[in-house]
Formats: C-alpha cells, sequence, structure tokens
C-alpha cells in the first residue's frame, strides 16, 4: 500500500478545516403560506413574487444577515381558512424560523394562534387590521393598518377644509365595515362632523338607493368617504356622478389600481391612500427596474414592494439580534427603530408590533396616479384598534 | 314448500359499523403512514365528513340539494366558542358579549352536546319553508337561510365579532375527537338512512305522488331530516371552529358550502359510502397535487411550479366524475357484507289472509271535475261494493284515470263527493286517503326507482304505521305474492316490464288495503303475463277481504275477472251492470266503435258480445 504524500495530506487537512466552516453555513427556514387561488390571490401572488425575488437577491449574497442562506417552504392556501391552520401546524412540526402568512387579517390570525405559542414569529403579507396583532405576541404586521390609512386620509380632509363626511360601509368583510370608521373617528377628532352612513353588499350591482340617499342629505356632506374596492367602487362612483352628485370622494389603497384610475371622468378628483409610491429615483423605482430586468414582469402593485420588504425586515431583525432564534429574533423586530425600506421606512418599536409606516396621498387626474404627499400618522388621533 | 325470506334487522347495524370501521382505518392509516402531517390531514378528514353527512342526511334522503347546512355550522362554532372560551379572552375578544352568554368555560364534550340541541332548535325553525318545497325551489330556499344567518351573525358584532376575526377560540379538535364523531356520524347518517323515516323520505325522493298514495307525508319526513341534519351540522361547525381557532362568518359562507356539496355528490350524496367516498377523493387529490404544485423532477424532466395545480385538478376530476358518473362515484351503493356473509331470516305466511275492510263500500256522488273550459268528470255517481272485483272501463279519454286521482285526493273535485264507508275522502291529502285503507296503482307506472324491489314494497308497510322488521316480513310475503321473491334485492329501476306491473301491486297490497284501485295493471303484459296477473287478482277479494277497482282496456282480462262493469264515455256514467248486460249495451258498443256501427252488422250481434278490437284492448287512456 502506497503511503500518502505530503502534499496529499495538507489538502486532507485544509479540507478537514473547511467542513466545520461549511456546516455553520445555517439555513434560515421561513414557512410561507399564502393563497396562490382564490380570493386571496390577488394580493397573495404579487406579495409572494415580490418576496421571492428579494429572497433570491438576499441568498445571492449570502442569505440572511450575509451568512444564513433562505429555505422556503411554500405551501399554497387556496384562501382556505382550514388549509392555512394546517399548514401553520406544519411549521410549527418542521420548527421553521419564520412565518410569513396571507394579506388578510383573519388567516394571520389563525396562524398567530398555533405559531405563537410555539413561539415562531409570524407576520401577514398585507393584512391591515390594526386588531391582527392581538392575537400573540409572536404576530407582526407589514403593511400600514387602515387606523394609521384613515388618520392620514382624515388628517388631509381636514386640511382640506372639510368639515362634514358621509361614511359608505359594508359589513361583508373587516376592511369595508372598519376602514370608514376608523376614519369618521379621526376625522370627529380633528373636529369634523359625520353626517351619516350607508350599507352596502359586497358585489352588489346597482347603488341607486344609495345614491338617493346621498342626494336627499341636507346639508349635503363636504366628502364621502369609502373603502369599496372593486366592484363594488366603480358601481357606486358611476351612479353617484351619474346622478349630478359632484361631492368629492376619499378611498383606501384598494382604490391604487390601473382599474379604477382607467374608469375615466367619474374618478377624477378621487383621493386615496396607498401604501407606497415609487418616486423617480427613489429605492421603490429602483426596485421595480430590477423586477422587471429579472422577470420580464411589472410589479405593478405596492403588494410586491413590500413582499420585499418583509425580506429585509427578517434580515433586520436577525441582524439586531445576532441570531436566527425565533424568540430572540421576535424580541428584535418587535423593537426595531426606524429603518429604511423600499417602499417606505418602518418602525416597529413602540408599537403593538403593526409597524408605523409612512402613508402616500394620491389623487387621480386625468386617469394617471398623482402624487400629493407621503407622511406618518399623527399618533393622537389614530383610532384605536 | 320454498321459504320465503327477509333481510335480517341487524344487517344495516353490521353494515352501519363496517363503514364506521373502514372510516376508521382510513383515518388511523393515514395519520400512521404520514406521521404528523398525516394526522392532520386525517383530522381535516374527519371534521369535513362530518359537515358532508350533516348535509347527507338532508340531501341524499330528499333529494334536495341544500346549501343551507353551512349556516347551522357557523351557528355552532360560535355557540361552542362561547360556551368554551375562557372568561378572561373573552373579554378582549368579544367585550360587549353578554356574560350569561359565554365564558362558562364547559368543556368541549358538554358545550357539542348544547350545541346539537341549539342546532336541532334553529334548523326546526328554519325547516317548516324549506320542506313545504321540492327541487330548486328548496335548494334556493336553503341558500337563503344561509344568507340570512350569514347577514344576522355579521350584524351582530356584539355576540360574533362581526366580519373581524373572532380568535381564542379554544383549538380542541385533534385526530382524536375528530376520528371518534366522524365514526358516530357515519353510524348515525347509516342507520338514519335504512330507518323507517329514511326509507320513507328515499321514496318521496324518487317519487312523490306514488309515495304519498302509499300514505307517506314527504314534507313532514323532509323537516325530520332537516333537523336531524341541522343538529349534525351545528357539531361539525363546532369542531371546525375548535380545529380553525379564529373565523368569522364569512368562513361559513358560499366557498366552504360549495366545497362541501361538491365532496358529497361526486362520492354520490344519495349513500353515506358515497359521502365519505367524495370527502376522501377530494381530499386525497388536493393532498397529491399540493405536493407537486411547487414543481418536481420526474426522471430528466424538471417540471416547474404550478400554482392552482390543486384547484385545477380538482375541478377536472369532479367534471369527469360526473360526466362518466352521474349520480356520483359510489352511485346508490352501501358498503355492505357480501352477499354470502349475509343472513336473511325465514318469514312465516301467516298474515297473508287478512280480511280487512270488508264492510265498507266506496261510495261516488254527483263527482265532477272540471279543468278548465274541460269537464273530464260530470256527476259520476257509483256504489262500489267491498269484497269483490268491479270494472271500470271506457274509451280513450273518458276520464278513467281522472276518477281514480279524484278519489285518491291527487285531484280536487269541483264538485260532488267520496265517501269510504263513513269517511268523506273528497277533503283529505293523498297520504291521508290512503291511511283510510284505499291503495292504488298508477296507469304509468310510479315505482321508488332508486330503491331495491323489497324496499319498494316495505315502505308501503311502513307508512300505515307497521314496525320495520315487520314491514321487511310483509314485504317479503307480498313479494312472493307476485312471484318477484327472486328479485326482492335487485334495483326497482332494473327490472323488466312485466316485473315492474307486479311490483306496483305488491306495493300497493303491502299497505293491506280494504280497497285497492289499480289502474291499467296489464298494460303492456303479454298474454301469459296477463293471464298470470288474473289468476292472482281473482284470489284477493276472497283472501283479503278487499275490494277491487280494476281499469283497463283488455276487455277479457275485465270480463273474466268483475261480476260488474262501469263504463264511463266523456267523463259520464253510459253504462253499469254485468259483463255480459254491458257488452250488449248500444250505448257502449257506440262509445267505442263509433254511431254507424252500431247500427250496422255490428247493432245485429247484440247477442254476442263483441270481439276485442285494438281500440278496446291495446289503446291508450
Amino acid at each position: 500500500m502506497r503511503r500518502p504524500d505530503s502534499g496529499t495530506l495538507l489538502l486532507l487537512s485544509a479540507a478537514l478545516l473547511a467542513a466545520p466552516a461549511a456546516v455553520a453555513q445555517e439555513e434560515y427556514v421561513i414557512g410561507v403560506a399564502a393563497a396562490q387561488s382564490g380570493g386571496l390571490a390577488p394580493f397573495d401572488q404579487p406579495s409572494f413574487a415580490g418576496f421571492q425575488f428579494c429572497v433570491d437577491e438576499m441568498n445571492a449574497q449570502g442569505g440572511i444577515a450575509g451568512q444564513h442562506p433562505i429555505r422556503l417552504e411554500v405551501r399554497d392556501t387556496r384562501s382556505d381558512m382550514a388549509e392555512t391552520v394546517k399548514f401553520a401546524q406544519e411549521f410549527v412540526d418542521l420548527g421553521v424560523n419564520f412565518v410569513v402568512g396571507p394579506a388578510d387579517g383573519d388567516p394571520t390570525m389563525a396562524m398567530g394562534q398555533i405559531t405563537g405559542p410555539a413561539g415562531i414569529p409570524t407576520m401577514t403579507f398585507a393584512g391591515t387590521a390594526p386588531i391582527l396583532t392581538q392575537v400573540s405576541d409572536y404576530v407582526f404586521g407589514s403593511y400600514p393598518a387602515d387606523n394609521q390609512q384613515a388618520a392620514v386620509l382624515a388628517s388631509y380632509a381636514r386640511e382640506l377644509g372639510y368639515g362634514s363626511a358621509w361614511l359608505l360601509k359594508s359589513p361583508d368583510a373587516a376592511y369595508t365595515l372598519i376602514g370608514p370608521e376608523y376614519f369618521g373617528q379621526a376625522f370627529q377628532t380633528l373636529g369634523g362632523t359625520v353626517l351619516g352612513e350607508g350599507s352596502y353588499t359586497m358585489n352588489q350591482p346597482e347603488f341607486s338607493a344609495i345614491v338617493t340617499t346621498i342626494q336627499a342629505l341636507d346639508p349635503q356632506p363636504d366628502v364621502i368617504v369609502t373603502w369599496a374596492w372593486e366592484p363594488d367602487f366603480p358601481a357606486f362612483i358611476r351612479a353617484l356622478r351619474d346622478a349630478g352628485v359632484t361631492t368629492p370622494v376619499m378611498g383606501a389603497d384598494v382604490l391604487d389600481t390601473p382599474t379604477v384610475r382607467g374608469l375615466g371622468d367619474v374618478v377624477e378628483g378621487v383621493v386615496h391612500t396607498s401604501g407606497g409610491y415609487a418616486e423617480e429615483g427613489s429605492a421603490h423605482a429602483d426596485f421595480n427596474a430590477r423586477y422587471l430586468a429579472a422577470t420580464g414582469l411589472a410589479a405593478d402593485t405596492n403588494y410586491h414592494v413590500n413582499g420585499c420588504d418583509i425580506v429585509g425586515m427578517i434580515d433586520a431583525a436577525v441582524r439586531a439580534a445576532g441570531s436566527t432564534d425565533p424568540s430572540a429574533v421576535r424580541d428584535a423586530l418587535a423593537d426595531l427603530p426606524e429603518t429604511q425600506g423600499i417602499m417606505s421606512s418602518y418602525t416597529f418599536a413602540g408599537t403593538d408590533r403593526m409597524p408605523l409606516r409612512s402613508v402616500v396621498l394620491a389623487r387621480i387626474e386625468g386617469g394617471q396616479k398623482v402624487f400629493i404627499r407621503r407622511g406618518l400618522a399623527d399618533p393622537a388621533i389614530i383610532p384605536a384598534p | 314448500m320454498h321459504q320465503v325470506t327477509a333481510p335480517s334487522p341487524f344487517q344495516t347495524v353490521t353494515d352501519a359499523i363496517l363503514l364506521a370501521a373502514a372510516v376508521a382505518l382510513l383515518m388511523g392509516a393515514v395519520a400512521l403512514v404520514f406521521g404528523l402531517p398525516g394526522q392532520r390531514t386525517a383530522t381535516l378528514f374527519g371534521v369535513n365528513l362530518c359537515a358532508v353527512l350533516a348535509f347527507q342526511v338532508f340531501s341524499g334522503n330528499s333529494g334536495i340539494v341544500s346549501f343551507g347546512h353551512t349556516a347551522f355550522m357557523a351557528i355552532g362554532a360560535y355557540l361552542s366558542a362561547w360556551l368554551t372560551m375562557p372568561a378572561s379572552m373573552l373579554r378582549v375578544t368579544l367585550p360587549n358579549l353578554p356574560s350569561w352568554l359565554g365564558g362558562h368555560e364547559l368543556p368541549v364534550l358538554v358545550a357539542l352536546a348544547a350545541v346539537f340541541v341549539l342546532g336541532l332548535g334553529a334548523a326546526l325553525f328554519s325547516g317548516v319553508p324549506v320542506a313545504r318545497l321540492n327541487g330548486a325551489s328548496a335548494s334556493i330556499a336553503t341558500l337563503g337561510i344561509l344568507i340570512i344567518v350569514y347577514s344576522v351573525l355579521s350584524a351582530a358584532r356584539d355576540l360574533t365579532g362581526g366580519n373581524r376575526a373572532f380568535y381564542g377560540v379554544p383549538r380542541a379538535t385533534g385526530f382524536g375527537l375528530a376520528a371518534a364523531f366522524a365514526c358516530g356520524f357515519v353510524l348515525l347518517a347509516r342507520l338514519y338512512r335504512d330507518s323507517r323515516w329514511g326509507l320513507m323520505l328515499r321514496a318521496a325522493r324518487d317519487n312523490e305522488p306514488a309515495a304519498r298514495a302509499c300514505g307517506i307525508d314527504p314534507v313532514r319526513l323532509r323537516l325530520g331530516a332537516w333537523v336531524l341534519s341541522g343538529g349534525m351540522g351545528a357539531v361539525a361547525g363546532a369542531l371546525y371552529g375548535h380545529m380553525l381557532g379564529a373565523f368569522t362568518p364569512r368562513d361559513f359562507q358560499f366557498d366552504l358550502a360549495f366545497g362541501l356539496v361538491a365532496m358529497m355528490i361526486v362520492g354520490g350524496m344519495g349513500t353515506v359510502t358515497g359521502a365519505a367516498g367524495g370527502v376522501a377523493l377530494i381530499m386525497a387529490l388536493q393532498e397529491g397535487l399540493q405536493r407537486l404544485e411547487t414543481g418536481f423532477t420526474l426522471g430528466p424532466l424538471q417540471v416547474p411550479q404550478v400554482f392552482g395545480l390543486p384547484i385545477l385538478g380538482t375541478s377536472l376530476v369532479i367534471l369527469l366524475v360526473l360526466l362518466l358518473r352521474p349520480q356520483g362515484l359510489f352511485g346508490d351503493r352501501e358498503l355492505t357484507l357480501p352477499a354470502r356473509l349475509r343472513t336473511r331470516q325465514a318469514v312465516g305466511t301467516e298474515g297473508m289472509s287478512r280480511p280487512a275492510g270488508g264492510t265498507r263500500s266506496l261510495r261516488l256522488d254527483a263527482v265532477t271535475k272540471a279543468f278548465a273550459g274541460l269537464t273530464a268528470l260530470r256527476n259520476v255517481s257509483a256504489d262500489i261494493p267491498p269484497g269483490r272485483v268491479t270494472g271500470l272501463i271506457g274509451p280513450n279519454g273518458a276520464g278513467k284515470s281522472t276518477l281514480v286521482n279524484a278519489i285518491t285526493g291527487q285531484l280536487p273535485l269541483s264538485s260532488g263527493q267520496v265517501t269510504f264507508g263513513t269517511e268523506r275522502l273528497d277533503r283529505l291529502a293523498p297520504q291521508d286517503v290512503a291511511r283510510t285503507g284505499i291503495a292504488r296503482t298508477f296507469q304509468n307506472i310510479r315505482l321508488f326507482e332508486r330503491l331495491s324491489t323489497e324496499e319498494n314494497v316495505t315502505v308501503a308497510a311502513l307508512a300505515q304505521g307497521v314496525p320495520l322488521s315487520r314491514a321487511r316480513d310483509r314485504a317479503a310475503q307480498e313479494l312472493d305474492h307476485v312471484g318477484l321473491a327472486g328479485m326482492a334485492e335487485r334495483r326497482a329501476g332494473s327490472l323488466p316490464y312485466g316485473a315492474r306491473r307486479r311490483l306496483e301491486i305488491a306495493r300497493a297490497l303491502a299497505t293491506d288495503p280494504a280497497f285497492l284501485l289499480l289502474d291499467e295493471p296489464a298494460a303492456g303484459m303479454n298474454p301469459e303475463e296477463t293471464a298470470d296477473l288474473a289468476r292472482r287478482l281473482r284470489s284477493l277479494p276472497a283472501a283479503r277481504g278487499a275490494g277491487l277497482l280494476l281499469i283497463d282496456h283488455d276487455l277479457p282480462f275485465v270480463m273474466s275477472l268483475c261480476g260488474r262493469v262501469i263504463v264511463l264515455n266523456r267523463g259520464e256514467v253510459i253504462a253499469d251492470g254485468t259483463p255480459e248486460a254491458v257488452q250488449r249495451d248500444p250505448g257502449v258498443i257506440e262509445a267505442y266503435l263509433g254511431t254507424r256501427a252500431s247500427r250496422g252488422p255490428t247493432a245485429r250481434q247484440e247477442a254476442t258480445p263483441p270481439p276485442p278490437t285494438e281500440e278496446m284492448t291495446h289503446a291508450p287512456t
């Protein structure tokens, strides 16, 4: 038998020394439960697309905190609560480091009831109900909450001199019901008056009865506020303008879509909130360009960039914790001071884990989204969840 | 002497236990083979199965597809949550919930018992309008109930939180609880299906007029099934709520209802086995395709991720199954022991000679029935005696079947009255007429097509209040009497024509009638079958003490059986007498053969009964 020469021994020694370094490349496992089909897919799909894109970018740089390659465990919830719950349990069994859940409060809360007690930090893709974090100390929001958006919109309404508002709500979803109520509370805190409110059923095709009610108001309100989205908002605004009612209308971030902007004259002047705005030269615009170049698809919603920001939030928390331990990461994330994101900056410190993020105000003019301003809600007027 | 046998009374119980054991085995195997993920899938299967069986108990037995049972699920989920949640948690999630309603921290099983009772009550309250309807109208009514309950739960924000997620509900539904309830629900649904109520409801599902003619009240039976299934739905909803831990009224809306209904229909909603099979198939497909949707490698082929694959694949399979097997995968077949292991017990022949009724005659007084401008019956009067065979003949459109329908309550009279003994029949519903002791067959055979031959007859005896085991014995006897004992377990819809006619007669006889109205029982039969039928009918009055009113076109058949014949033409009685007298009656000859014939050569042959013509023997009424 031939004895190994000294060169071979040197190579073997180097390999043995290098092995522990390779083992130290501990994976960071993120369980992602998002709807790729069903009612939540329009929000979860772009959120996940942006998230995946930035995970790939981060892995190219070494992973989370530059040293932990990210491995995703992706599950399609099909917008089904039972499936969502099942996957939450599966993520606990798998011992994932972090969980990202659907862009809606209800399934996120159902997940949080399972992942929270298991000590796994859990973040919603874009759920905006401020109560969603109440379910567990381990549950986090990522998008500007409804009450923040309502407070920013109410402040702007008062600045425009509006003294009275009429609210259009739907009890069919927490978002469409409670969003206008948050606006009303903030508006009244600022001295405004809520003249009344109307109720619609989601997907109702006809709004003439509601428009007649508005026409009969005496005095007429200065502004009409609704959290309605498609197809209800287009049906409502057409009926309103066709009836000759010219009262200004304000809405929430769901109006930030090409479809709404394409409605023509009836939406001229409509003011709405938005999670972000890709000003020229901004990080947001840069993200959009990178995404387009890499995928050939336009990142045409704020959910794309917010998905990317979630990767940044996890990264910032792991760096701050100096560890991938879920409890340490949770604590670090909850105490995260103002941090620059891509869509906007965010602050978790001092909040109930719904981040304080700037809200964009935009106006529809000539079928375009025109930037008005970007700002944080005044904590003094943010309605309680 | 051959032995008459009936199914063992323990057969249903054995079959129910067999199916429950199969469900338990499947759940256990999935949990064992696939570990923790398998256990969770099995838990979800158990909860889904409970919910689908709640649908099946009503829809499968009544034939009305319900979408409304998720309303009971929602009610059950909220009630169980209120009863089991800690008061401290309720103060956070539902601060305005009345203290008497929540925070009792009851054990889940106690809460589920309360949920079942409330579900029964809610279903009783909501079931009255649904039970009165049938077909698509009833389905739409169930949708209405779902929408109403959803709206109330959404609006009752103090009680439910409205459409904000209601969280903090104890996650008590684990594998054991789900498996126990799934097996329990299988037993309950299976035993109900073969109970007297389930059997009668399935008969009404297959043919409501025939069921009513046997004495079955479909409205009461539908209400009963709705109430039971409402209780089951509420419990299934509570289990679902305790599995989710957080929910809103939206989680019990159309998406859930359509998903559960799809599972039930794919498997075959007519059977408990079908419902269970549908849940298993759909869930297996979804689980399997879910594993593939993130992409996979197949040899050299790298298949990319295709999100939405579970919904796409499942929808395709549903379409395929419904295309190839419209009654669902399992059709009307329940999981049962193999035929060689099933036992039948001997039935005595006592009870076959039951002199019943006997003394009551059927009296028609100036019976008139008009349809808009057409008077189908005009002042028909007759006294039809018990214990004899009376014939009713007449040419096409004479009003014979209309008269039978008027006697049995299928058609309300325009004027006149029908009396049986001292009892007025013309104000009674068909099922109440049947309970006075009047049975009938139909011109167009009306069987309970999806029931077995022996079930067709059993159900008629059940409708008269006979206990199930005795009803089975009686069915076996009647089938033997009409020569169908060898076809007892065959589906009625698969019987040859002559056997179908005989089955209808056996079914009518199983009600132990005092009076039997046979509407063209020999229609479509060949001469041998007709002769055989005549032989069997001839012995009936003496053996049963029953009166017979026989309607038929086959004059030799009628003449050979009847001591008296009534002839109807254009809604009026034109002759009433012995067969010989009737055949010589010029009015009868004219009615059948026309004016010229009555004045021509045929009129000269009055002493000889006219030979049956094509018109007289085969023309339908």
